[in-house]
């Protein structure tokens, strides 16, 4: 625990940063980080943002994109808290990628608290961890929109807003970057979904371009994933399961309603294909691991 | 003149004899004391004695009279000794004889000469069954209680005035006819069946796993999703008391005066549902004079905790001991006493404080910290004891309508309790020769390599999962036991993956 405080905290002033950050407004003079600042990491780089309240679509789409940007060599920079933030870093660094994390606190204050092993990987794997502010600065309600010009301000590819709420800080991110001239990308999602609201409202105010796959940003053919051989080795039920689950997530009981067949079947049937992984649980639905 | 009566005080679930000595002194100034660890209500006995034996028409003594309890240094409580007093002061001033055979008065004296309801009835009668006595004498209204023992003279008493008339061979009071306690056990109808819920197959599923192993259940669902109702059911699913459980069940019922007026021995099966207000010593029991609480009220039952982390902390941790040994052991400085407590645990939850955390429909409205902090208060050591788990999603009103054909299709009550039963008996005799053991849930480590043996290819299931989902040491031994019950109750020998991969979806999930 806390091996991160181990960094020593270093600063650099606003001559030294990159082109892309001295260029916004109210640029900060100085930056505080821990790591190995070396300003080649933002030469291609995407900031990602989203709802601190992840859903298991949230989830799916990080997954999805990840391996493409990684694979191009994109630091990924965001904002360290729960949701969206925490996963596009963990994410991100469980394929080895370079990732940025930008505080809304001082450097020596751990919010969240469950990001404590989090904070230690980002900067073994290269990463930098920054704030603006002192390093014992107890983070604000204010502290955390402040700090989103700086997230959007060091990206060079852009900013993509994978789940928002209306009114969330993802939408203020997403301002921001259009104050910055920087490119805005939103995932699309459901229309009934909370938690897709803001982003559907960006794209049908065309403030953010429609992202449905990652080669826009990346700007080179992603390998497509096969439909993959065992889905034809699949027991006849967990076929059944599986094309069943292809539409949404379902709990237990209603593909006990839809199919038919008795509970301990499907229990069955539905432990054994997560421990396949091919589908695991999310809020109580069962939903197919490759979306 | 010196009269000694036979009565007793309870300690815990035990009953001890008491003598009542009661000394009417011609010489000394006219007085009445109660001396030997006597409580107000035990002192306050003098004033209810004099006026109902006046207003049973019989002079009261003027004289001095004096009331030793024995032994002095067991704390006595409640109304109970009301009756041997009277009877000892009547005896004493010549008016009545005592019974030649050993006997024992018990009860609480109204000012008009009649009895009242007493607790604690069962255990005497218990207790002077074991002291060779023949005859009792106790209130009319909770002499149903100790008709269930055989071999005893029960005497339903309705006033003081009766008691007087038989003592002195006047009129006498007729014994109460022993009834045979498996007559009594029989089913009663609970508040919903299984029938009647719609949907949530998943849940009635381990629901009858639960009751067929005697296993604790955890349900997270949010608000209307069919908790509450899905654990009133639960009772008509469970088989009846048998009679040893039975007895046992009276016992602690007959000590918090819970028995109505009237009744015998508790033949349901105990479902107890205390407000999450309740204190330690509510759920627990304590006190001073240490009484039983919740989780011995559940004996043999079930304990459901409806809003489960709203539950006082200090409660809820308390909860470790009993979920674990099966009793509940109470240290006071008089001495420690021990309270069965061999329930099933039903625990339910919202999600989060305003229980819409990720529901369709109603968004939560709670911030992360809130969230964070419900949920800490449910993880930890206290689930880890509860061997199914599941979640209880809303159920979309126009899905049930558009099947409402499948509603006539849903399982009976009295069908699911058959098979429970049927898994149960497996259960008696296999463990008929292990003490303190009588479900599956209540095996010990050591009992799983002999009465739980996995086929090779259940265990090799398990062990992937064990690596898959990172389960804790308790947690596997939980997933055996309940792939146990599930083996049984499909009639099988062997636990098998089948089992296995089933007990799986009821696992633990908080850190995942």
């Amino acid at each position: 625990m806390k091996t991160w405080n181990k960094y020593k905290i270093n600063q650099i002033t606003k001559a030294d940063f990159p082109e892309q950050l001295k260029k916004i407004k109210n640029c900060p003079e100085r930056l505080f980080y821990r790591g190995e600042w070396d300003n080649k990491i933002f030469d291609k780089s995407l900031a990602i943002v989203g709802s601190r309240r992840i859903t298991r679509y949230g989830q799916a789409v990080v997954e999805k994109f990840m391996p493409d940007l990684v694979a191009d060599k994109i630091t990924v920079i965001s904002g360290f808290m729960y949701g969206i933030d925490s996963e596009a870093h963990r994410k991100c660094l469980e394929l080895g990628g370079i990732t940025v994390a930008v505080l809304g606190g001082g450097l020596d204050i751990l919010t969240p608290s469950e990001n404590d092993d989090l904070y230690t990987k980002i900067l073994e794997n290269g990463g930098l961890v920054i704030s603006e502010y002192e390093a014992d600065f107890k983070p604000t309600l204010w502290s955390f929109p402040q700090r989103n010009r700086i997230v959007s301000g060091l990206s060079t590819k852009g900013i993509l807003v994978v789940e928002a709420g209306m009114k969330s800080g993802s939408l203020i991110t997403a301002r921001i970057g259009l104050e910055q001239k920087k490119m805005i990308y939103a995932v699309p999602g459901p229309i009934n979904s909370l938690s897709s609201m803001g982003t559907n409202w960006l794209i049908k105010e065309k403030w953010a371009e429609i992202l449905t796959d990652i080669e826009s940003i990346t700007k080179r053919k992603s390998v497509m994933v096969q439909e993959q051989l065992w889905d034809d080795n699949l027991p006849p039920l967990q076929k059944k399961i599986y094309n069943l689950l292809k539409t949404e997530p379902m709990s237990v009981d209603e593909i006990c309603r839809k199919t038919g067949i008795r509970v301990t079947e499907i229990n069955l049937a539905v432990t054994m294909m997560s421990l396949n992984n091919l589908v695991a649980e999310f809020n109580g639905k069962i939903g197919l691991t490759n979306v | 003149m010196l009269t000694k009566v036979s009565s007793v005080a309870n300690l815990g679930l035990k009953a001890i004899e008491i003598e009542v000595e009661v000394n009417v002194a011609e010489k000394g100034f006219p007085g009445f004391g109660i001396v030997g660890l006597a409580s107000k209500a035990v002192d306050e006995a003098k004033e209810r004695v004099k006026t109902a034996i006046i207003n049973s028409d019989i002079e009261f003594p003027t004289a001095k009279i004096t009331v030793n309890l024995a032994p002095a240094d067991i704390p006595k409580e409640g109304a109970c000794y009301d009756l041997p007093m009277a009877v000892g002061i009547l005896t004493s001033c010549g008016e009545i004889n005592l019974p030649k055979n050993k006997s024992f008065f018990y009860g609480e004296l109204s000012l008009d000469g009649s009895l009242r309801h007493t607790r604690g009835v069962f255990l005497l009668a218990f207790l002077a069954k074991e002291q060779g006595a023949k005859d009792i004498f106790v209130p009319r209204l909770c002499a149903n209680e100790a008709s269930v023992v055989e071999g005893l003279n029960v005497y339903p008493v309705d006033n003081l005035r009766q008691l007087i008339k038989h003592l002195r061979g006047e009129k006498y009071i007729e014994p109460l006819t022993p009834v045979k306690s498996e007559e009594l056990l029989e089913l009663l109808t609970p508040e919903f069946d299984f029938s009647e819920i719609l949907g949530q197959e998943s849940a009635k599923r381990a629901l009858e796993i639960a009751a067929a192993g005697g296993h604790n259940i955890f349900m997270m669902g949010p608000p209307g999703s069919g908790k509450t109702m899905l654990s009133r059911a639960l009772p008509g699913i469970l088989p009846c008391l048998t009679e040893k459980e039975s007895l046992e069940v009276t016992k602690i019922y007959s000590v918090t005066g819970n028995i109505p007026a009237g009744g015998s021995l508790i033949r349901q099966r105990p479902f107890r549902s205390p407000h999450h207000t309740t204190s330690l010593v509510g759920l627990i029991g304590g006190g001073s004079n240490p009484h039983p609480g919740e989780v011995s009220m559940a004996h043999r039952g079930v304990l459901f905790l409806d809003e489960f982390p709203e539950f006082l902390r200090g409660a809820l941790e308390a909860l470790r001991q009993p979920l674990e040994d099966g009793f509940v052991t109470i240290s006071r400085a008089a001495g420690s006493i021990q309270f069965p407590a061999q329930f099933m645990l039903v625990a339910a939850a919202n999600p989060c404080p305003c229980g819409y955390l990720g529901d369709e429909k109603k968004e939560c409205k709670c911030n992360i910290h809130q969230i964070m902090n419900y949920q800490k208060k449910l993880s930890g050591p206290i689930l880890d004891r509860i061997d199914l788990h599941l979640n209880v999603p809303s159920v979309d009103v126009n899905k049930l309508m558009l099947n409402s054909n499948q509603v006539n299709n849903c399982e009976k009550s009295p069908a699911i309790r058959e098979r429970v039963a049927k898994a149960r008996k497996v259960q008696q005799e296999r463990f008929a020769k292990i003490k303190g053991v009588h479900s599956n849930s209540y095996m010990k480590n050591r009992h799983l390599n002999e009465f739980a043996q996995l086929t090779p290819a259940a265990n090799l299931l398990l062990k992937q999962a064990v690596n898959k989902f990172a389960l804790s040491a308790r947690t596997y031994f939980r997933l055996i036991k309940v792939s146990r019950t599930i083996a049984d109750l499909a009639s099988s020998l062997d636990i098998n993956d089948g089992h296995v991969a089933e007990a799986l979806q009821y696992r633990i999930r908080t850190g995942e």
